[in-house]
């Protein structure tokens, strides 16, 4: 059953003169218990993505679902029903996910406060992120790493079925990343959260069970168990993979040849 | 977590108490100053009253202490009862009736200067007037020992002299014709005091067999407030009622006074809840934007709030909390703030007034915390509505200012500017015309809203210019100021506040001008001396022998009525007057005097018990009389006494008749001989009536004194010292008599129309004369738009014509000594050396301190307070956003530093940056405030009642306008230059790693 839903997801920033599409046609399914791996070069659209699904942003076109609920037609007092109850969100920038003058204890309890308080599960969370022993600091004291660590707790204080994290690892040495991820992979498989993770960091997409590449707004390409698949479209477009850009550079005209299980491009010169 | 975010931002939360509770405190004082100042306007009326109309005098035949408590009953403002106790006597030797007074504490308030006060039943003491009764027996014709029994004797046991007329003891009852350093004259009916067991021992006879019971109730002047003029009101019309109910009798003159004090009231109540008004205005601007930033100063947290899905409420709740706490805590702090700066304000500028805070008071300092309220509400309003990704934006969206406001307030202002040009003088306690006083704060804000539009455009146009030269600073500087949203908050608070300081400052300075300028012209000199009533001589000659330099001192009698009239000695009026040529079409002050004078003319003084006229004439017919007839001035009685001196018949004759008794021992003066024919039959008059004229000589007038006749000079065989139908020539003074109307001929001691130094146009209507006749015409010598002692239309004569014109003295002449600056103790005591009686002395100040405690100066003088409070306030607030601004573009500054912008450079930003919008804001307020003041400044109260008479300058100080703009920019400076040090020290190139704020 999936946890997360996008159907032809359209959106489109308006700045004063332009108009900028960061998605265009994207249609995602997440599986309850996932962990998926948002890949892609900066501005391609992943954390728009990852905006969408927390329900931030409200689609140009298109739907999204959580947990069956479609965001679009929620209004305001239910969307942060779904967000108190479902989502978890870890922000790009450690510091902004918390506030700096609250201790480790009351940040995590912080993010409890849409739904009733669970002191231990607080505990529990600053001692799995090894934060136990300094959960009475302020936030804004912590390292780097303490904090995005402190982060992913926050993200993770109301129990959510789909835990949104915008690099999670980016300020983490590597010891520190694979200490997030595998806190990640915990909380799926321990109590089901599913995770939806923004990385550039290989090590993360490697430790998560499929990554999606989002390539110029699109979902270029997925992976599974080690293998990275394009992904046909909507339109049924496929986004040739910049490894074999070489074979088949980006405005280079192509003849497809049918087989019996798919097709193969062959490059047309001249 | 509350307080812990409010240590987090400790400096700015601790700015956002203090710029909320300075409104709240400003806020309050005002009710509290309005209401002290209440108090001052009820006092200072109630001490200009006379004493008669500074309370009740409450009389009965009853039970007075069962009346007087219920008639006071509630009010604390009173002293406490003076009872007494009173009848009238029939002074049997004498055949006059004198009071028999009792009154509680009454030596207090005598000056025994014989014997003692009366301590036993049958005592009693006595006036100068008796003072021959002294230690002698008293009887009464209606007072015996018992009924059927004999005449009580009283006792003469001490000779009194009233200290005062004016001590409110006596109730202003004038009981008392002789007071302390004055010369009594004449024997009158002025009262005996006796003790209060004299009533048991004595018993009336006659038509009134009773003792009247009375109590004085005075308004004590130390207690009574502000808010106890509507139960005075409410006691003085109860007295009227009383007195149609009961028995009792309730005497006061509060009925004028209560007018006058709630007049008083009124002006004082518009301008002050305008200026309050404002005040809460500015402070609705100032917390609004102050609130505003502290609510976006927890944007993110509002933001993470919203991300970690709590609900609409909490959010709210979460985003209002601190400013909420901030603002709850302010309120008392406030108010109690407001109370002290009150306390100190009223103890400087109204001393002796006591403190009380209104209701009003706290209510004044809700509304002004009202803004911060509306800003946090809006503020949270909108960062709890906006989507939350924006909080992450790297670039803020701009926002355009909308034009709504700005049309709304340009349209306030323009109908107010509009009322104010076509109302005139602000002074209808209505309120209705408020709006236009509004308009120095509108005006100034408007100019800030063009001003805030403007400034980014111009600097604009100056980037070009920064590209090519001036180095980083001001290049960074200029583009930060065009940025604009801390830049057009700060324009507008700073222009506004300092446009209204700028007009408070030029009004107040304007104001004291015309203050001083109408205490001169209306005062007549630097001190005033007003004495007890005198003969007019005798006050030139007293001032005489005080000033024998005739350079310090002048006589003046003043004469109120709607043509006034100031009477004086013109040479020492020249010394020692007000004078401002200007006016006068540039005469001089001595050229005017000169105009005025009165030429040396004797007098002919009639000083006797009988006259004499020697009277030769044609022969009379049979039938034919003629009524001789002389016009003497007594001076003690108002108006001619004519008195009959002959009844001519036959030829020659030598007539004898009494003067009137008083000439006996006063200085009467012959003013004009009459005559008129009697037809001693009632046969017809002869047809041709102009041949009825019969030539009447007097030859000789002599009057007898103490027995002795003497000749007196009148000046019969000399023309020019008479005039009217006849002529005076060898044979004597020749009267024309005619049978058509009433013969006369006056001594020509002044002419027909007094030459005088006029203001405004007297026209045809008379001075009203030392006597209130308003027998005198005048001419205008010298006009002019103001002169010394006259508040309106009015003339200046001399003293010696205004005598030789009068008959008598009028009771509301006051009579004055007007001395140069620093004279008045010395010529004071030189005048009471002879016998003056000194009633005050007035200087220059007191009268301008007497204008600035009416109510719309004591406004003002709030609204000068309050407005330089605000801009104070302003400033820090915009000092303040500015640091704010910078602090968080400190990630901006570091990453400046880090690619190798200066320190120096980014100092020079920091502080142009400042500065240009400082400079901005105070000289867009300054401009304002200028503007505000030509078109506002002769449209707004500033007297009780607006003087006629002098025109006012209306003229503004350059150097307080100068004091405040150096002190702005002095203050501006050193800000900005302690300001960009702070954030120059913060800015670290290591805070790139950390997030963007």
């Amino acid at each position: 059953m999936s946890i997360a839903r996008c159907e032809g997801v359209v959106q489109i920033y308006r700045a004063q003169d332009v108009e900028v599409v960061a998605l265009r046609d994207v249609d995602l399914v997440v599986d309850e218990g996932e962990t998926v791996a948002l890949l892609g070069p900066s501005g391609a659209g992943k954390t728009t993505l990852l905006w969408l699904l927390a329900g931030l942003l409200r689609p140009s076109a298109g739907r999204v679902w959580i947990n069956g609920s479609d965001l679009g037609s929620l209004d305001q007092r239910k969307l942060d029903r779904v967000r108190a109850a479902n989502l978890g969100v870890v922000l790009q920038n450690p510091g902004r996910n918390l506030i700096p003058y609250l201790t480790a204890a009351q940040n995590v309890a912080f993010a409890q406060r849409g739904l009733r308080r669970d002191r231990r599960r607080v505990g529990d969370l600053l001692d799995r992120v090894g934060l136990g022993d300094i959960r009475d600091s302020p936030a804004g004291r912590m390292s780097g790493g303490e904090q995005q660590r402190l982060a992913v707790a926050v993200a993770l204080a109301n129990r959510p079925r789909l835990l949104l994290a915008d690099e999670p690892t980016s300020q983490l040495d590597g010891e520190s990343g694979r200490a997030v991820v595998e806190l990640i992979r915990q909380a799926a498989e321990q109590e089901g959260t599913t995770a939806v993770v923004v990385t550039h960091d290989k090590a993360v997409s490697d430790g998560l069970s499929r990554t999606v590449t989002i390539r110029d707004g699109r979902v270029g390409s997925e992976g599974r168990r080690g293998e990275n698949l394009v992904v046909v479209g909507r339109e049924g477009a496929v986004q040739v993979p910049p490894e074999y850009h070489h074979l088949l550079p980006p405005g280079s005209r192509a003849r497809i040849e049918p087989l019996a299980d798919g097709v193969v491009l062959r490059r047309v010169e001249g | 977590m509350i307080l812990r975010g409010l240590w987090e931002r400790r400096t700015l939360s601790l700015i956002v108490l203090i710029i909320a509770i300075i409104p709240v405190a400003s806020a309050a004082v005002g009710p509290i100053y309005a209401a002290a100042s209440r108090t001052t306007v009820v006092r200072e009326v109630l001490r200009a009253a006379p004493a008669e109309a500074r309370g009740w005098r409450y009389t009965t035949s009853g039970d007075v202490g069962a009346g007087v408590a219920a008639f006071t009953r509630g009010v604390d403002f009173l002293h406490p009862p003076v009872y007494g106790i009173e009848t009238q006597g029939l002074l049997a030797a004498e055949d006059m009736n004198i009071p028999l007074i009792w009154q509680e504490g009454q030596c207090a308030h005598l000056r025994m200067i014989e014997g003692r006060c009366p301590q036993a039943p049958l005592e009693v003491i006595v006036s100068e007037a008796f003072g021959d009764k002294m230690g002698k027996k008293v009887t009464f014709a209606n007072i015996v020992t018992e009924l059927g029994g004999a005449a009580a004797e009283l006792t003469v046991v001490g000779v009194y002299r009233p200290i005062s007329h004016g001590d409110p003891f006596w109730f202003g009852r004038g009981m008392f014709t002789t007071v302390e350093g004055a010369k009594g004259d004449q024997r009158r009916a002025e009262p005996f005091f006796v003790t209060r067991e004299t009533s048991s021992a004595i018993t009336l006879v006659g038509s009134k067999r009773n003792w009247t019971n009375y109590a004085i109730l005075g308004i004590d002047l130390a207690k009574v407030e502000g808010e106890d003029l509507e139960t005075i009101a409410a006691m003085q019309a109860g007295a009227v009622a009383l007195g149609r109910q009961t028995q009792a009798a309730v005497f006061s003159r509060l009925d004028d006074v209560i007018k006058t004090m709630r007049a008083q009231a009124g002006t004082l109540s518009v301008p002050t809840y305008v200026v309050i008004g404002q005040l809460v205005a500015l402070a609705w601007l100032l917390l609004f934007q102050t609130v505003g930033d502290l609510v976006r100063a927890r944007s993110q947290e509002i933001a993470l709030a919203r991300l970690r899905g709590h609900s609409l409420a909490r959010v709210w709740r979460f985003a209002l909390t601190e400013p909420l706490l901030l603002l709850a805590l302010a309120f008392p702090l406030g108010l109690l703030a407001g109370r002290a700066a009150a306390d100190l304000m009223i103890g400087a500028l109204l001393p002796g007034v006591p403190l009380t805070v209104p209701a009003t008071a706290p209510l004044a300092g809700a509304a002004a915390l009202a803004g911060g309220l509306v800003a946090a509400v809006a503020s949270a309003w909108r960062t709890a509505r906006r989507p939350v990704t924006e909080e992450w934006r790297r670039t803020p969206r701009r926002t355009r200012p909308g034009w709504v406001i700005d049309a709304v307030v340009l349209a306030l202002v323009g109908l107010g500017l509009v009322e104010l040009l076509t109302a005139g003088v602000i002074s209808d306690a209505s309120g209705q015309r408020a709006g236009a006083l509004a308009v120095p704060a509108l005006l100034a804000l408007a100019l800030a809203l063009l001003a805030r539009r403007l400034l980014p455009a111009l600097v604009r146009a100056f980037f070009g210019l920064t590209r090519r030269r001036g180095g980083l600073g001001a290049f960074l500087a200029l583009r930060q100021v065009a940025r604009g949203t801390v830049t057009a908050g700060s324009i507008v608070i700073l222009a506004t506040a300092f446009g209204l300081a700028t007009f408070a400052v030029c009004a107040w300075t304007a104001t004291i001008g015309n203050y001083a300028e109408t205490a001169r012209f209306h005062l007549g000199a630097p001190s005033v001396i007003e004495v007890t009533p005198v003969r007019p001589h005798e006050l030139a000659e007293a001032v005489r022998k005080a000033d024998p330099s005739a350079l310090v001192a002048a006589p003046v009698v003043r004469v109120p009525g709607s043509v006034q009239m100031v009477a004086t000695d013109p040479i020492r009026f020249t010394s020692v007057a007000y004078w401002d040529a200007d006016l006068a079409a540039g005469r001089q002050i001595a050229d005017a005097t000169g105009l005025i004078r009165a030429p040396a003319m004797p007098r002919a003084w009639l000083t006797g018990d009988r006259v004499r006229f020697t009277v030769n004439h044609p022969s009379l017919r049979q039938d034919l009389a003629v009524r001789l007839m002389m016009t003497v001035s007594v001076p003690s009685r108002i108006g001619p006494i004519v008195v009959p001196v002959a009844y001519l018949t036959g030829t020659r004759s030598v007539r004898e008749w009494n003067l009137p008794p008083a000439c006996r021992t006063e200085r009467c003066e012959l003013r004009a001989l009459r005559g008129e024919l009697d037809y001693l039959s009632i046969a017809e008059p002869a047809p041709d009536p102009t041949s009825e004229v019969f030539g009447v000589t007097i030859a000789k007038l002599e009057i007898r004194q103490d027995g002795v006749w003497r000749e007196v000079d009148a000046g019969l065989t000399r023309s020019s010292r008479w005039t009217g139908e006849g002529e005076a020539s060898q044979d004597g003074l020749r009267l024309d008599v005619s049978d058509l109307t009433e013969s006369s001929i006056r001594m020509a001691t002044f002419p027909e129309e007094l030459p005088a130094i006029v203001t405004g146009v007297p026209g045809r209507s008379p001075v009203p004369g030392l006597d209130g006749l308003n027998a005198a015409g005048v001419k205008a010598a010298a006009p002019t738009w103001a002169a010394p002692g006259l508040t309106g239309t009015g003339a200046i004569v001399d003293l010696e014509y205004a005598d030789r014109i009068a008959y008598g003295l009028h009771s509301r002449a006051r009579f004055e000594v007007w001395v140069t600056e620093g004279q008045a103790a010395r010529i004071t005591e030189a005048l009471t050396a002879q016998g003056l009686g000194v009633l005050s002395v007035t200087h220059l100040a007191d009268l301008q301190a007497r204008f600035a405690g009416e109510g719309p100066g004591l406004a003002l003088l709030l609204l000068l307070v309050s407005a330089l409070a605000a801009a104070v306030l302003a400033l820090g607030r915009t000092v303040l956003a500015l640091y704010s601004s910078a602090r968080r573009r400190r990630y901006e500054l570091a990453a400046l530093a880090a690619s190798g912008a200066g320190l120096r450079s980014l100092r020079a930003a920091l502080l142009v940056e400042q500065l240009i919008t400082v400079g901005a804001g105070m000289l867009t307020g300054l401009g304002a405030g200028m503007l505000a003041a030509r078109v506002a400044l002769e449209r707004i109260p500033q007297f009780a009642e607006p003087p006629t008479t002098p025109p006012l300058p209306f003229e503004i100080a350059p150097g307080p306008v100068a004091l405040l703009v150096g002190g702005g920019v002095l203050v501006s400076v050193v800000a900005a230059v302690v300001v960009s040090e702070v954030l120059l020290r913060g800015i670290q190139v290591d805070r790139l790693r950390e997030a963007q704020a």
